[in-house]
């Protein structure tokens, strides 16, 4: 296939989901966001930490929207944003004068990673980067971004979607572990 | 070339539509596209027709008794035998059950040298009893005179797939099995071959 005949596509986009799935997508997503909302805002208001960070707003599409998706299942959730965050971190401390290095590094690296582990992620991108650009409140935790707000976060959102995605009786979760 | 035969006649084509459908019966979002899944499933169908192909063997499909026709035998004895069975060819063999050739219905033609079309054997059999007909020139010979030889064998371990293509290259129907020491151990025709494949779905 030559170069530019490949950009015009060759197949289709999926089907639409029925309105049962939009609605336990929706569900999902929403006690998900939520007990990690809660978290943040009620309990740890008063600390240092954070616990909501942006790539779980992808992590929602995924592990709520897309449940059959290997990009979804618990290893690339967890994996994905652990692993990320690490390499996140460590970008920032060794290069955080290159912000646009640090940040391209993190990114690569993390998807590399990932790769490499099977955990991919999509939103381990996101987490990556936010160990980069997120600012005093996330440079300042250190090496304890890996544990709160990432991998804690994941567990919990975790956790919402095992119990769930597995109430209607078309859906299951996981697929792996 | 064998199996490139046997592949043109697999149903691999599946639509966009089909897989579409099946998506939609599947109710969750299915995180492929259905050009993604059709390159998968061909792929895969590829392989498991290959691993079915060779996953039986003759020896899973052979007809084990077999009507064997000694090379002494005359022909209408064995024109008698073949038209009692039902069948249209049986694998001669010698005095020590090995396999030497195989006798069928063309070969009861040939010998008659009359270029009959849908002759049975039990018109065939009736003619050399009445010593008058086309068949006249045979009474009196055996079935080791007319047998096409050496017959084409095959070990019990042959895959399936390589018997069809053996069937097909040769152009024959039946191909007698042999054991280790040459003798007749069972054979395999087009019906088992037909048997075989529907098993396999």
């Amino acid at each position: 296939m030559s170069y530019f005949q490949k950009m015009k596509g060759r197949t289709q986009s999926p089907p639409r989901v029925g309105a049962v799935e939009i609605a336990w997508s929706w569900i999902g997503s929403f006690l998900g966001i939520a007990a990690v909302g809660l978290i943040h805002f009620n309990l740890l208001d008063s600390t240092a930490l954070v616990m909501i960070i942006g790539s779980f707003g992808a992590s929602a599409v995924l592990i709520y929207g897309a449940v059959r998706s290997p990009l979804a299942q618990p290893r690339n959730l967890i994996g994905g944003h652990v692993f990320s965050a690490v390499i996140g971190v460590t970008a920032f401390q060794l290069v955080g004068g290159q912000m646009w290095l640090a940040s391209a590094l993190a990114v690569s690296t993390a998807i590399a990673f990932m790769h490499l582990t099977k955990t991919l992620h999509p939103p381990g991108g996101a987490t990556a980067l936010i160990a980069v650009i997120g600012g005093d409140a996330v440079h300042q935790l250190g090496y304890l971004y890996v544990l709160v707000p990432a991998g804690l976060g994941a567990v919990v959102m975790l956790i919402i979607a095992l119990l769930v995605n597995n109430i209607p009786q078309n859906r299951r979760y996981p697929e792996f572990w | 070339m064998s199996s490139d035969h046997l592949r043109e006649c697999a149903p691999v084509d599946l639509s966009d539509e089909d897989v579409m459908a099946a998506m939609k019966a599947m109710m969750g979002y299915i995180d492929i596209t259905p050009g993604d899944f059709r390159e998968v499933y061909q792929v895969a169908y590829a392989l498991a027709h290959k691993r079915m192909m060779t996953a039986l063997k003759a020896e899973d499909v052979m007809t084990t008794r077999v009507h064997a026709i000694n090379a002494d035998a005359d022909l209408i004895a064995t024109a008698e035998l073949l038209a009692q069975h039902g069948i249209s060819g049986a694998p001669v063999t010698d005095g020590d059950g090995r396999i030497i050739g195989v006798v069928s219905e063309k070969d009861f033609l040939r010998g008659m040298g009359a270029d009959h079309s849908g002759s049975f054997m039990q018109v065939i059999a009736h003619c050399l009893k009445n010593k008058g007909c086309v068949a006249a020139p045979m009474t009196g010979r055996t079935a080791g005179d007319i047998m096409t030889a050496p017959a084409i064998t095959a070990a019990p371990d042959i895959s399936i797939g390589d018997v069809s293509a053996l069937l097909m290259e040769k152009t024959i129907n039946r191909l007698p099995i042999a054991d280790a020491d040459g003798k007749l151990a069972g054979i395999v025709t087009r019906s088992d071959l037909v048997n075989a494949f529907c098993m396999l779905g």
